[in-house]
């Protein structure tokens, strides 16, 4: 039995691919809130955000921003592996017309009886290479002669 | 002035209903939803073989954002509609529990801490039960400011969990 991707291919340092996305434009932010149903003016009323929020511009959603990591490491893991924990902070805003590239780094592997764990940092930098959204992630992935991670997922104990 | 007051500190702790989201998971929400989050995995509207038994499926987040404005609910854009200090935002912010009294402070997002345990899939009906797990005041350079966490578990018809949910919202 083979996967796409396994543990036994991983080690700590390693750089998964990334993803880019942008440039975000208004249309993109706008067609965000309207898939999610979420009017809130910062994201597409220059005036007000700028005006009575007093912010430097139309702020890319963190709503927006998390589709992001999540898609990184699912895209990752493929269909054989699992995206159980991930931790993000918006620490720094993101505005319209900014392109972001979504990275993640192998932190630490750990050996389970049926699987393996993978924790990962990452984050998400604007083209000048401002961290935005630092963040860690735990995902599991299967062994390389082993079957796929079980589904669904149950936490393993600590 | 402390934004904490006695009042707003009552809130921690309280848990809301365990409530159902309006619609159900349908491929033309699902849709609208990957192609605006710029994802074209196939498993969003056709399913993949391995993955939850080949069923389509909705992208990890997507239970999270369900939670819209019913038909028979108020109609917060017409009613605010001339008020200056209206920000939109009318739906999501606080999972089904009551709003803490923090009239025209700021609202911004701070974060989560997510953990996924199955596949939102098509057809399924969605609930969520939130609770107020703290609230904390820090001093930012712009002034006093709330960090209200929300801890939300969303499931399936039968309890089975779909994902926890403890996100960090920004009052200012």
């Amino acid at each position: 039995m083979g996967h796409p991707i396994s543990f036994d291919d991983i080690k700590q340092g390693d750089e998964i691919p990334g993803l880019h996305k942008g440039p975000l434009t208004t249309a993109h932010l706008m067609r965000w809130s309207s898939a999610i149903e979420n009017w809130h003016k910062i994201h597409y009323d220059l005036p007000f955000a700028t005006g009575h929020d007093k912010l430097p511009s139309l702020l890319v959603n963190g709503s927006f921003k998390q589709q992001f990591i999540m898609q990184l490491l699912k895209d990752w893991v493929g269909p054989q592996g699992w995206v159980w924990k991930v931790n993000f902070q918006f620490r720094a805003m993101n505005i319209v017309g900014e392109s972001l590239d979504v990275w993640g780094r192998v932190t630490g592997l750990r050996r389970m009886a049926d699987y393996g764990l993978v924790d990962l940092e990452l984050g998400i930098r604007n083209a000048e290479g401002k961290e935005s959204t630092p963040g860690t992630a735990t995902v599991a992935l299967p062994y390389r002669d082993g079957p796929a991670v079980p589904y669904p997922f149950v936490a393993p104990s600590a | 002035m402390a934004l904490l007051t006695d009042e707003v500190r009552g809130y921690i702790g309280i848990e809301g209903p365990r409530v159902a989201a309006c619609d159900i998971i349908e491929a033309g929400a699902v849709r609208r939803y990957a192609q605006a989050i710029m994802d074209r995995d196939e498993a969003y509207h056709c399913g993949r073989p391995g993955v939850a038994n080949g069923r389509p499926i909705a992208p990890p987040l997507y239970p999270v954002f369900m939670f819209r404005t019913p038909f028979d609910a108020i109609d917060y854009l017409t009613e605010r509609a001339s008020d200056p200090d209206f920000d939109g935002a009318v739906t999501g912010v606080s999972n089904g529990l009551p709003e803490l009294p923090l009239h025209g402070l700021a609202l911004l997002n701070g974060g989560a801490e997510v953990e996924c345990f199955r596949h939102p899939q098509h057809g399924d009906t969605i609930f969520q039960q939130a609770r107020y797990a703290d609230i904390t005041e820090r001093m930012s350079k712009s002034g006093p400011m709330l960090l209200v966490v929300v801890d939300t578990v969303y499931s399936i018809e039968s309890g089975e969990p779909i994902m926890r949910y403890r996100k960090t919202l920004i009052r200012r």
